[in-house]
């Protein structure tokens, strides 16, 4: 299946180069319009022999594991807090939903009067952005549990606590796991938005710049990696927390 | 409860989140460049409304929503299926369509720039192929998974391809059609405001970068309520109720709101 799965990829890249080389030469555009294949693989060599390709892409995944993990280590904790009372978690409800549609790109010009152009402005907006769809999700996690359950155990006698650890907890996992999906999907969005319009460095930084100077090859290569990452990040990332948590112990998916 | 009575709980929230902005303002904690007092914010949205250009800015915005759906969902709707109906085509063409996905959105400006340059066509090019990519996406998917034993009933009983198509394979890849859509805006209006900060002189995100140089916090804290209220209200009373109506009605699987 893997191996199968291989031959089709290779397949598909060689199939797309080809055609993507072909319609470069052959469309009657100027050059910076759609540079060949040969000309993303240069730009990838000369960035890299350069270190700006490595240093840049340090930058933008620093940032969203950053990110990632104050949604872990804080959003998901606040959120399944304020769950677990029906009055607080309906109080919170329409602030959470309100707060988190608006972007924390949206959010960046007032941070550009706040902080200025720089680094804290950047995680800041991210920060934002990845937090609230984590909360938010946690929060309806944890109301989502059946209060059958909660009522069981505490039939057997059990504290709170215990509630919390052995039904609460798990019984949020499926949300806490969309939510943690969305967040960083979100937010890997507004950090590449946030270092075009704020950064000195990054990818977004990186393909916007390019721009500037109708590097069109470097800002196909910027693209693909910023493709790339996010594949990596959903594997490396978001599918082990999935299939530690959620998958594992049978919890219904989605 | 009522539907005024449920919109008044849902407003007490905000109404605390208001009074403790006032009181923070108020006390003189934070300098009013930082943190504009409500009334300020009030007044600038009054300003903003009267003169036209909130309203201005909220029509470049939502037209070129507007332009992105009518242009995106037919077509990826459209394409989704003719790929999804050609079996050997469709396990290759999904993995490059999730990598676009996973590309979609503001990614997309610098070379959008550099095709179209600045102005509106950049920045609805954005929008455009946020949605297109994903609802494809869900469509080819919503397609591929629909049982194979409908199409082979209504075949049985004589119908035609189009028969297939229209009453089986269309209806089965709604959910996932409707679901890609209501995403697809999520994703797509937030890449369209952070691509009009950049690449284009009227819309929302214009209006709050452009705030932003003055600094006028007080047209950024309007700009970026707007944004929110916005999404509620199209959330709440256009995506909600079209999924509501499609296929949650007609017993297909829901997906959690």
């Amino acid at each position: 299946m893997t191996r199968q799965l291989v031959v089709t990829w290779i397949v598909l890249l060689a199939a797309v180069t080809a055609a993507w080389g072909l319609a470069a030469a052959m469309l009657p555009l100027p050059d910076y319009y759609l540079p060949p294949p040969t000309a993303v693989l240069a730009a990838l060599g000369d960035l890299v022999a350069k270190g700006i390709l490595p240093d840049y892409v340090a930058e933008s995944v620093r940032r969203i594991v950053l990110a990632a993990v104050l949604g872990l280590v804080v959003g998901v904790p606040l959120g399944l807090i304020l769950g677990m009372s029906r009055r607080v978690a309906d109080f919170f409800y329409p602030l959470l939903n309100f707060f988190q549609s608006v972007s924390g790109v949206a959010w960046l010009p007032l941070m550009l009067v706040w902080f200025g152009f720089g680094e804290r402005t950047i995680l800041m907006a991210v920060n934002y952005t990845v937090l609230f769809p984590v909360i938010f999700n946690a929060l309806l996690g944890v109301r989502s549990v059946p209060r059958l359950y909660v009522n069981a155990l505490r039939t057997l006698g059990a504290s709170p606590w215990r509630v919390a650890r052995d039904v609460l907890v798990p019984g949020a996992l499926p949300s806490i796991a969309t939510g943690m999906r969305l967040g960083l999907a979100y937010g890997w969005r507004a950090l590449i938005a946030a270092e075009m319009l704020v950064g000195a460095n990054g990818l977004g930084f990186m393909i916007f710049n390019a721009q500037n100077f109708h590097l069109t090859a470097r800002i196909m290569l910027g693209m693909g990696i910023i493709g790339v990452l996010w594949v990596a990040l959903d594997y490396f990332l978001l599918r082990p927390l999935e299939e530690a948590t959620v998958a594992r112990w049978g919890l219904v998916q989605r | 409860m009522t539907a005024l009575g449920r919109v008044l709980r849902g407003a007490v929230p905000f109404a605390v989140l208001v009074a403790a902005w006032a009181a923070v303002t108020g006390a003189g904690l934070v300098s009013a460049l930082f943190l504009p007092t409500p009334s300020a914010v009030a007044w600038s949205l009054w300003e903003l409304a009267r003169d036209g250009s909130l309203w201005m800015n909220i029509a470049a915005s939502l037209g070129r929503v507007l332009l992105g759906l009518v242009a995106g969902v037919p077509l990826a709707v459209g394409l989704g299926v003719l790929v999804a109906l050609n079996r050997r085509l469709a396990p290759l063409v999904e993995p490059v369509v999730g990598f676009f996905n996973a590309l979609s959105g503001i990614a997309w400006l610098p070379l959008a720039m550099t095709w179209f340059g600045l102005g509106w066509t950049s920045v609805t090019f954005i929008m455009f192929n946020t949605i297109f990519f994903l609802v494809f996406f869900n469509t080819l998917v919503g397609v591929r998974t629909v049982p194979r034993i409908f199409e082979q009933a209504v075949r049985t009983m004589g119908g035609s391809r189009r028969h297939v198509i229209l009453q089986v394979l269309l209806p089965g890849a709604l959910p996932s059609i409707v679901t890609g859509i209501r995403m697809s805006i999520g994703f797509g209006w937030r890449a369209l405001i952070a691509a009009e900060m950049i690449a284009t002189s009227t819309g929302l995100g214009f209006l709050i970068f452009n705030a932003a140089n003055f600094p006028q916090s007080d047209t950024i804290l309007v700009g970026i309520i707007t944004i929110g209220v916005l999404w509620l209200l199209t959330d709440r009373l256009v995506l909600q109720p079209i999924e509501r109506r499609t296929i949650e009605r007609w017993g297909l699987v829901s997906t959690a709101p």
